[in-house]
């Protein structure tokens, strides 16, 4: 799928660059584009937060990033390019941790991919947080089970918005 | 036959150098290393939750193996805690 994008970022080495992916998903033909920044927030469930360390198990992620694309292309029926990139290393306070954006003919396919691989990225890729908090302490979030679609896991985490319960459980 | 496991997540807490190898007997498949590595980490790393690796995934930098697959020969595999990206 070349009007797909996939990449994953050492932060050290670069920040995700949103004006980038809205760059990538602009084409002629597309009068709609939808974009998710999801950003490291400064509390979570009651603790404030200082920062995130994202672990990738990187070749899997971005496997599953295009596999994700490529289930969105087949979903929409539309044309469509689509762009997701990702974090990896310690992130601070108000740093991007995900940027998502598509772009299509109309608003509503572009919402609607930007909604499905933003979704896929947070319950699919092999991606894990530790959150980092003002006492000191630090902690993985607890996630989706890759191996058991009905887990019982829930998730809180410190990025983005704490969404719908898509699949039983919040984010 | 020695399996190399990398670690992510809360599981890389389980050792230092980032992966654990363990033995199994030949044609093994997933479930029973997801066995033995639940053994190893009770006797090696008390500290991990056991019941983590019950509902962690194994795979190859290609797919995930479930439990019914044979374990590959040669092929450093991964484990995979629940994942919370975004």
């Amino acid at each position: 799928m070349d009007d797909l994008h996939v990449a994953v970022v050492e932060r050290q080495l670069a920040a995700l660059n949103v004006a980038e992916a809205l760059d990538f998903v602009s084409d002629p033909r597309f009068g709609g584009i939808a974009v998710f920044v999801g950003k490291v927030r400064e509390f979570n469930l009651g603790r404030q937060v200082t920062g995130i360390s994202y672990d990738l198990f990187e070749p899997l992620a971005l496997r599953t990033f295009r596999a994700i694309g490529e289930r969105a292309q087949h979903e929409l029926g539309a044309p469509l390019k689509l762009y997701i990139a990702h974090a990896k290393g310690h992130l601070s306070l108000g740093d991007v941790a995900v940027v998502v954006a598509a772009g299509t003919p109309h608003r509503a396919e572009a919402f609607q991919a930007c909604r499905l691989a933003i979704e896929a990225v947070k319950h699919e890729a092999p991606i894990w947080k530790q959150e980092h908090y003002i006492d000191g302490d630090s902690a993985w979030s607890e996630g989706c089970s890759l191996c058991q679609p009905e887990s019982d896991a829930t998730a809180h985490d410190a990025t983005g918005e704490d969404g719908n319960a898509v699949h039983g459980h919040h984010h | 036959m020695n399996v190399r496991i990398a670690l992510y997540g809360a599981l890389r807490e389980a050792d230092p150098r980032g992966y654990l190898e363990v033995d199994v007997p030949p044609d093994s498949t997933i479930a029973t290393l997801r066995e033995l590595l639940t053994e190893h980490l009770r006797d090696h790393a008390p500290a991990i939750n056991a019941g983590l690796v019950r509902v962690s995934a194994f795979a190859s930098a290609d797919e995930i193996l479930h439990n019914h697959r044979k374990v590959p020969e040669n092929l450093e595999l991964a484990v995979l805690p629940p994942v919370s990206g975004g």
